[in-house]
């Protein structure tokens, strides 16, 4: 039988807690704090004292609240001294940022990533962004980490990237790489890209307080990022996630991973900009291109639309049969298709819905917009840090 | 998505000399929730607008407002309530910048002179609450924004006032893709906010984006009030055309008057189907 934690452990899990409200909340207030952790007044002192003995928050004297009585003190991160490293591998760009505690983006960088690039070349250009903004980094500065979101299969473990469909990468070992060439000792995690910017809209976006998420995040493919019981579905390997693979039609069109009628092949780029007879073009402007032309009257892209948003609720039908999320959110290209064809969607997915599942689920879009995998990747480099605070403060 | 509605019209009735415009309407609107309201050219949605905002008198018909019954007699009585309508012709002052736009008429004092830095304070709170990264100086004039950040200030300026209810007369009207885009993003974060939204549109697309509920008036009658979960394009459109859908809305001609109005057919999710 196991004795229950140790005043040790409590004392951890009191810290994270604190220091993630602060974090996800900003500036709070001890009244506030002993109301929304539970925890009488003398422990949120103590445990605020400790924080700021490590440097990671600070107290001050709130402004004036205009009632009487003595204000009780504001306890804010140290945003400016304690910051994570945030990078974004997406399809067409890279993105780069440094990012204090509390979520503010100190310092950022995009560069331009043409398609089909590969690790050797990519890892450089990133680290180089990042050693960049780290030589104008204060020295009592602390870095926690640095956490990356990759359009690609990562493996748990250490950040294999294992197969890119959209960036044509096979087993490149981008944690180890990243970490090697930015020359600073930190943990470096990798994360697929729906997997972080489900982590981000959970954390501090539009499905704040929901347990069960589902975020479609578009590109070249679909992906999910899959929340289930307030926990990351990333599966054994972590792996999971690939909606953008399950197969909607036998013998259907032939998808980049060598099947056939992925789900894929009919809402993402290929698929839309094929039926509306633009297979020439790429990228996401074409995509818009579709859309606009769709608002003002083109027949066949207004077709394309349409079918591409009856094959989105198809997709969803499934996943919310299957998980029964209270919210599935439309990201990257997944939300110009859903807000230019929710009529078609939302038609199909009643049609398609259990009544009983599609009773609570709400269909939302990223309230993070196109930064959420950016701003996920920072939640990710923070992880160690709100587990322990004093261990790496 | 709470029990009891914010706003509850019970038997509107409202004529124009002998033309009746509205037959006997029931409508219900929820906090938290966005009710699309549709219906053809002439079906009375603009008119059922004005009788709420306290524009129009009604000739008879309840109103409760959440949950008490109260009477509408002026424009003031219903903003005194918290209910705001952003038209679709915005009433923006285009000689004005963003703040004083806000402001216009209720503006904050510090003595005998305007208090600037806390009304543009308030303003910059409330754009950022809502999530409007696209302006960027408050201080611009109206006439320098585009159509959709037009729309932005017009619906924050609802929110600035702490309205319950805001009712928005086609705000997407004359919009392009990706500013409609952002408009109804604004128009979803406004009731995720907690407040009512009531969104006028012809545009199915838009309904269906955002919308918790259907309203549907057919030739001044309200024929059926439905969850957005229950009900397809199709059939929208059939309610819009001919005022009924299947068992949804009016009874089979012949038969009398509307056997299946609104306020009932709320919980038909099997019917549908």
């Amino acid at each position: 039988m196991r004795a229950g934690p140790s005043q040790d452990e409590i004392r951890r899990q009191n810290l994270g807690a604190l220091l993630r409200h602060v974090h996800v909340h900003g500036a709070t207030t001890r009244a506030e704090l002993t109301v929304t952790l539970g925890l009488n007044r003398s422990t949120i002192g103590a445990l605020t004292a400790d924080l700021a003995g490590a440097g990671l928050v600070s107290e001050g004297t709130p402004k004036e609240t205009g009632r009487a009585g003595r204000p009780s003190l504001v306890v804010r991160p140290e945003s400016a001294r304690v910051y994570g490293y945030a990078a974004s591998i997406e399809v067409d760009r890279l993105r780069a940022a440094r990012v204090g505690l509390g979520g503010e983006v100190l310092d950022r960088r995009d560069l331009d990533r043409p398609r089909g690039m590969d690790a050797a070349e990519t890892a450089p250009l990133l680290a180089g962004a990042l050693a960049e903004m780290h030589r104008r980094v204060a020295v009592d500065a602390l870095c926690v980490g640095a956490g990356v979101a990759v359009c690609g299969m990562v493996r748990r473990a250490d950040g294999l990237v294992r197969l890119g469909p959209t960036t044509g990468w096979v087993d490149e070992p981008l944690g180890a790489t990243l970490a090697a060439a930015l020359g600073i000792d930190v943990p470096v995690t990798v994360g697929n890209v729906a997997d972080v910017a489900v982590f981000a809209e959970h954390a501090r976006g539009v499905a704040a307080g929901c347990d069960n998420v589902i975020y479609l995040y578009g590109d070249v493919g679909v992906g999910a990022g899959i929340i289930a019981g307030g926990r990351r579905l990333t599966g054994h390997g972590g792996y999971g996630g690939e909606v953008g693979h399950m197969v909607v039609a036998r013998d259907g069109t032939r998808c980049e991973c060598g099947s056939r009628g992925c789900w894929e092949t009919e809402i993402g780029e290929h698929g839309l900009l094929r039926a509306a007879g633009r297979s020439e073009a790429r990228g996401r402007e074409a995509l818009l291109a579709v859309f606009e032309a769709a608002d003002r009257g083109d027949a066949r892209a207004q077709t394309a639309v349409r079918q591409a948003g009856d094959w989105l609720g198809f997709g969803v039908g499934n996943l919310v049969n299957i998980f029964n999320p209270e919210m599935v959110i439309f990201g990257g290209t997944m939300r110009d298709l859903y807000l230019a064809a929710a009529a078609q969607v939302r038609s199909r997915l009643n049609h398609v819905g259990l009544p009983a599942c599609l009773e609570h689920v709400r269909l939302r879009t990223p309230k993070l917009g196109d930064d959420a995998p950016l701003i996920g990747a920072a939640e990710l480099a923070f992880e160690r840090l709100l587990a322990d605070p004093l261990d790496v403060g | 998505m709470s029990a009891t509605p914010l706003l509850e019209l019970r038997g509107i009735d409202k004529s124009f000399g002998p033309v009746q415009v509205l037959r006997d309407v029931a409508f219900y609107a929820h906090p938290g929730e966005v009710t699309a309201l549709v219906g053809d050219n002439g079906a009375g949605k603009s008119t059922l607008v004005k009788c709420i905002s306290g524009i129009y008198p009604t000739d008879s018909g309840e109103f409760l407002f959440e949950g008490r019954p109260v009477s509408i007699n002026g424009p003031r009585d219903a903003a005194a309530l918290g209910i705001e309508v952003v038209y679709q012709d915005l009433a923006l002052c285009d000689n004005l910048d963003i703040v004083q736009n806000m402001f216009l008429g209720r503006e904050k004092r510090s003595g005998i002179v305007l208090d600037e830095p806390t009304m543009e304070q308030m303003a910059a709170e409330t754009l950022a609450g809502l999530s409007v990264r696209t302006v960027k100086s408050l201080r611009q004039h109206v006439s320098s924004l585009s159509g959709g950040q037009r729309q932005t200030v017009a619906i924050a300026k609802a929110v600035l006032w702490n309205s319950k209810l805001v009712i928005l007369d086609e705000p997407t009207a004359a919009l392009g893709v990706a500013q409609t885009a952002q408009v109804l993003e604004l128009v979803r974060r406004l009731a995720d906010r907690g407040l009512a939204v009531v969104l006028i549109s012809h545009n199915m697309n838009d309904v269906f984006a955002v919308s918790d509920r259907i309203a549907a008036l057919y030739l001044g009658q309200m024929v059926a009030q439905v969850r957005t979960t229950d009900i397809t394009h199709s059939q929208v459109v059939e309610l819009i055309t001919a005022g009924r859908s299947g068992s949804l809305g009016l009874a089979e001609p012949g038969t009398g008057h509307a056997g299946n109005a609104a306020g009932s057919t709320d919980t038909t999710s099997g019917a549908v189907r």
